[in-house]
C-alpha cells in the first residue's frame, strides 16, 4: 500500500481538497492527476505516486489536510512504480 | 541571466488562449517549450474557478448571452472573476522549480509584478491577508487565479487597467461581498495607455522573477515544439 501525500507547498499550513479525479477502486498510472487541492487561489495537482488501484480516500472533497499528511492510498500493482 | 519568452497575443477570444495555455503547459510539462508568458486582453467573459459558486454570477444567463459575454468553467483556484476588454492578463507557464517549489512565494510574485505597476501610477495598493490579489482599500485593482500541476504553472493575474465595459457589475468578485473592485484608469482620473501598462508589467515582471524578457511570435513556438 503506498500512501498519496500532500506535497510541501512552501509556507502553506492547509490546503482543501477540492476534487477527487478518481473512485475508490479505479486503476490508476503513476503521475496520473488523482485529487486537485486548492489554497492562496491556486488548485495544485495531486498525482498517483504509483500505478495500482486507488485504495482508499482518506480526505473527502471539501475537507482540509495539511502538507504532509496521507489524503489516500493506492494498492500497488506488481511494477506499478 | 535565465531567460523567459513574452508571447504577446493582443485582444483574444477566452476559449481560444485557454486551449493553447493548456497545450503550452502540457509542452512545458514535457520541457519542450521553454518558461513563458502570455500577455493579452480578453473579449468579455465570467470564468468559474475551482471553488466557484455559480450564484456569484448576478447577471441574467440570456442578458449576458445578448451581451456577448461566455461563462467558462476552468481549473485554476478561486471563485467567480471577469475578463475583458482594459483589463491586462498574464499566463505565465513556468516551472517554478527554478525559482521556489511554493505556492506562496508564486503568488506574492505575481502581486509584486502588479504592485509595482500600480506604484509606477502613484498607486499604493496593498495586500490583504487570506486574500490574495492586490486592493485600494476595500476596492481589488489586480486578481491571481493559478494551477499548478507538477510546479508547471498555468492562468495567472488580471489587472484592471481601464474597463469598458465594467464587466463587474455582472458577478460577485471572487464570491466577496461587500467588496468592490476598481482600475487604474479610475484612480488616477485618467485615459491610460494599454501599450504603456504592458510595458510596465513586462518590466515589472523581469526584476520581481529575476529573468531578461525575450519578446516572441507567438506562432513560433508550437513550431518549435514539434
Amino acid at each position: 500500500m503506498v500512501d498519496i501525500v500532500i506535497p510541501p507547498l512552501g509556507e502553506v499550513e492547509e490546503v482543501r481538497v477540492v476534487r477527487w479525479l478518481h473512485e475508490v477502486g479505479d486503476e490508476v498510472q503513476a503521475g496520473e492527476a488523482v485529487a486537485e487541492v486548492e489554497c492562496e487561489k491556486t488548485t495544485f495537482v495531486i498525482e498517483a505516486p504509483v500505478g495500482g488501484r486507488l485504495f482508499a480516500i482518506l480526505v473527502p472533497e471539501g475537507r482540509v489536510a495539511a502538507p504532509g499528511e496521507v489524503i489516500g492510498k493506492i494498492a500497488e500493482r506488481a511494477g506499478g512504480r | 541571466m535565465r531567460e523567459v519568452f513574452w508571447i504577446p497575443l493582443g485582444r483574444v477570444g477566452y476559449r481560444e488562449v485557454l486551449e493553447r495555455q493548456r497545450r503550452l503547459h502540457e509542452l512545458r510539462r514535457l520541457n519542450k517549450v521553454p518558461d513563458l508568458v502570455l500577455s493579452l486582453e480578453h473579449n468579455p467573459v465570467i470564468t468559474l474557478g475551482r471553488s466557484a459558486d455559480p450564484r456569484h454570477i448576478l447577471a441574467d444567463p440570456l442578458a449576458l448571452e445578448a451581451a456577448g459575454v461566455e461563462v467558462v468553467t476552468v481549473e485554476r483556484g478561486g471563485d467567480v472573476t471577469y475578463h475583458g476588454p482594459g483589463q491586462l492578463v498574464l499566463y505565465p507557464i513556468l516551472n517554478l522549480r527554478g525559482w521556489q517549489r511554493s505556492i506562496k512565494w508564486y503568488i506574492r510574485a505575481l502581486e509584486e509584478v502588479m504592485l509595482k505597476v500600480a506604484a509606477s501610477y502613484g498607486i499604493q495598493a496593498k495586500r490583504v491577508p487570506s486574500r490574495p490579489g492586490i486592493w485600494v482599500g476595500n476596492e481589488k485593482l489586480g486578481a491571481v487565479g493559478v494551477y499548478v500541476r507538477g510546479w508547471i504553472t498555468m492562468h495567472g493575474l488580471a489587472l484592471n487597467v481601464d474597463l469598458v465595459p465594467d464587466g463587474f457589475r455582472w458577478i460577485v468578485p471572487c464570491g466577496i461581498h461587500g467588496a468592490g473592485t476598481t482600475s487604474i484608469a479610475t484612480l488616477v482620473g485618467r485615459e491610460i495607455s494599454m501599450a504603456e501598462v504592458s510595458a510596465r508589467v513586462r518590466a515589472a515582471f523581469a526584476e520581481v522573477f529575476g529573468v531578461q524578457v525575450r519578446v516572441r511570435d507567438p506562432t513560433g513556438l508550437e513550431v518549435m515544439a514539434r
